[in-house]
């Protein structure tokens, strides 16, 4: 006969009850573990999703998620020269902020090196890649976009054509990938006014100078409309990407490094970057808060199995006094343990897939936290019927006697 | 005749000093198979302490207690598991019924059977709830049962090992007349049908008359009483 079996069945409704509270608090212990981890993950997809194995930024930044980072355009033409490059992408990052259909979105916009990017590196789970230059867009779900819908950016519609999960930033910020031209369209978005501003005033320039009085058609070529003012000139980029030959890596990188105008890291020391730089306090603070989660659980257990074993001291008792094996009694407490830490993470685990993926914040529940959640919290449990089995052994089962 | 339980010389102590309570003076009792004995005296005479001497739970100073005529304690140090003898052997009955809280009236039963190794628990258990007229309440847990119920289902799993001795301590304190008398008979039938020594503590004078033998504890010594048997 199975005593802890037995004890849960006469009193059903507060073992369940008790394996529910403790299942919320498991269930809040594992939501913290998943937001760390989906904190460190997010920080790194989506260096890890563009699949470069160097990166080129502005000289002496941690760009271009760290801190800006501004390149010239050169910089791509200049790497793919490089022996061992076996192609060279120019890549924009910047956060946007925009209303749409009456909600704020906070969109991350990152630029493809059209034509040789298209986003095949990214995980789509629906739609398609890009296939035109100008006016698409790849999305992750969490921005509530839907395929074939249109987002103004900069007064042009720009069309979700496909569809990617988890890609979101260190911050939480879902991303947008679009061509690098199209990233710089939305950056550097001037109005017609600025524009036609900027040529009056080469014109006015050109007009109290010699050298525009001497070649009158110097101002007319201000007025042409394909012409670029240097004010208004191609907009920088945040970062060149490279593919090197696998084991030509460390050489190009070598090159690299002695140009003046970059800094290079491979795509180790970029993610190296986004853990110790962006998100390193708010990964010790969750680390901090898990931790003492963790211990709050387990001294709440720890409470609960006591106060179990407390209440049966006199059935204990009379059952040691009936000559009971010290073995059945201490599985009497232990059983009752375990039961309720996989009642308890039962409970914590259908919490989780029911209310996680509502969570702001991405909660990653990765194969370690599913591996050892259920692993720690019968150690949990364990360890904190460890009083209650000390009081089981204290019990005198002469006290059965005096009523 | 085999004795169930002997004590011999059997001297307990509590405390040292002034503070010293002598709780056992040199008692010496024998049980006989088949006896049902009471055992009076004032609160403090040290009926308590008899009782958890001869059941091994707490052991006397010095002295010897023998069982089934092996000696088993001798001045406070066991020569035989305690523990396994009172798993088997023997059977307690408690002023309040004490059964255990979570396990019905036949689960009562049978989880003793098991502690005594027997395979056959179940029906063991039904059987003896069955001559204890409390069969048709088997599946009831301890709180739903009337103070009555609960004392024959507390002496069914006393019997249920079969033990050569059974203690009762104080077993009708709770209960009418009626059920106390009804109980103590019980006891009778049982030291009379199943050959157990059966000892009960008693401060009702109303069922005397139902014991084979009485005793007298006062100041830790035990004499035979001055009140009638049968």
């Amino acid at each position: 006969m199975n005593l802890a079996l037995r004890d849960v069945r006469r009193h059903i409704a507060r073992f369940v009850g008790t394996a529910a509270g403790l299942g919320l608090l498991l269930s809040v212990v594992v939501a913290m573990q998943g937001i760390y981890a989906g904190m460190v993950d997010d920080a790194t997809i989506l260096t890890r999703a563009m699949r470069a194995d160097l990166w080129l930024v502005q000289r002496d930044t941690v760009g271009p998620f760290a801190e800006a980072s501004r390149l010239d355009p050169s910089v791509e033409a200049r790497a793919s020269a490089v022996p061992g490059v076996r192609r060279a992408r120019p890549y924009n990052y910047q956060l946007i902020q925009r209303e749409h259909r009456g909600a704020v979105l906070r969109i991350a916009l990152v630029g493809l090196g059209w034509p040789d990017d298209p986003g095949h590196t990214l995980p789509l789970v629906r739609g398609r890649h890009l296939a035109q230059p100008h006016g698409e867009m790849i999305v992750d779900a969490s921005l509530g976009l839907g395929l074939g819908e249109s987002l103004v950016l900069a007064g042009e519609p720009y069309r979700v054509v496909g569809l990617t999960r988890n890609a979101l930033t260190s911050g939480g910020d879902s991303v947008a990938f679009m061509t690098v031209g199209d990233t710089q369209l939305v950056a550097f978005d001037q109005s017609a006014e600025a524009t036609l501003l900027e040529r009056q005033r080469v014109v006015e320039r050109l007009r109290r100078t010699d050298l525009g009085r001497g070649q009158p058609a110097l101002e007319d070529l201000a007025r042409d409309p394909r012409w670029r003012a240097p004010a208004l000139a191609s907009p920088p980029l945040a970062a060149v990407l490279i593919d090197a030959d696998p084991h030509r890596i460390a050489e190009v990188q070598a090159t690299v490094r002695r140009w003046g105008d970059v800094t290079v890291y491979t795509q180790g020391e970029e993610e190296t970057l986004l853990l110790s730089g962006v998100v390193q306090r708010a990964r010790m603070q969750i680390g901090l808060f898990t931790v003492i989660l963790t211990l709050t659980a387990a001294i709440i257990v720890m409470m609960i199995m006591y106060n179990l074993t407390l209440e049966k001291t006199h059935d204990i008792a009379v059952l040691k006094l009936m000559g009971a094996p010290r073995g059945r009694l201490l599985g009497l407490v232990l059983q009752q343990a375990w039961l309720l830490g996989v009642l308890g993470y039962a409970v914590a685990y259908a919490i989780g897939e029911l209310l996680f993926p509502m969570f702001p914040r991405r909660v990653l529940i990765t194969t370690a936290i599913s591996v050892i959640a259920p692993i720690a919290t019968l150690g949990i449990v364990t360890l904190a019927s460890v009083v209650g089995l000390s009081h089981v052994m204290r019990i005198d089962p002469a006290s059965a006697l005096e009523g | 005749m085999t004795d169930a339980v002997r004590a011999v010389n059997l001297s307990k102590t509590y405390g040292a000093g002034a503070a010293a309570v002598v709780a056992l003076d040199k008692v010496d009792l024998t049980l006989p198979q088949g006896t049902v004995a009471a055992l009076l005296g004032p609160s403090g005479s040290g009926k308590s302490t008899l009782i958890k001497a001869l059941g091994f739970v707490s052991p006397g100073d010095t002295g010897e207690v023998f069982f089934e005529g092996r000696l088993v304690v001798k001045d406070g140090r066991p020569l035989a598991d305690l523990a396994q003898l009172r798993r088997r052997h023997l059977g307690f009955v408690f002023q309040k019924a004490n059964l255990t809280s979570f396990l019905t009236a036949r689960e009562n039963v049978e989880i003793a059977c098991e502690f005594g190794g027997k395979t056959d628990g179940r029906r063991r258990a039904r059987e003896l709830l069955d001559y204890l007229e409390v069969a048709h309440r088997e599946h009831a847990y301890p709180e739903m049962l009337s103070g009555g119920e609960q004392q024959r289902v507390a002496i069914a799993r006393a019997l249920a090992n079969e033990p050569s001795l059974i203690l009762a301590d104080e077993p009708t304190a709770a209960l009418d007349s009626v059920r106390s008398r009804s109980v103590m008979e019980l006891f009778r039938k049982v030291a009379h049908d199943r050959g157990a020594a059966v000892l009960v503590v008693t401060h009702d004078h109303r069922a005397l008359d139902v014991f084979d033998v009485l005793y007298e504890m006062e100041d830790g010594r035990i004499r035979p009483s001055a009140h009638r048997s049968v």
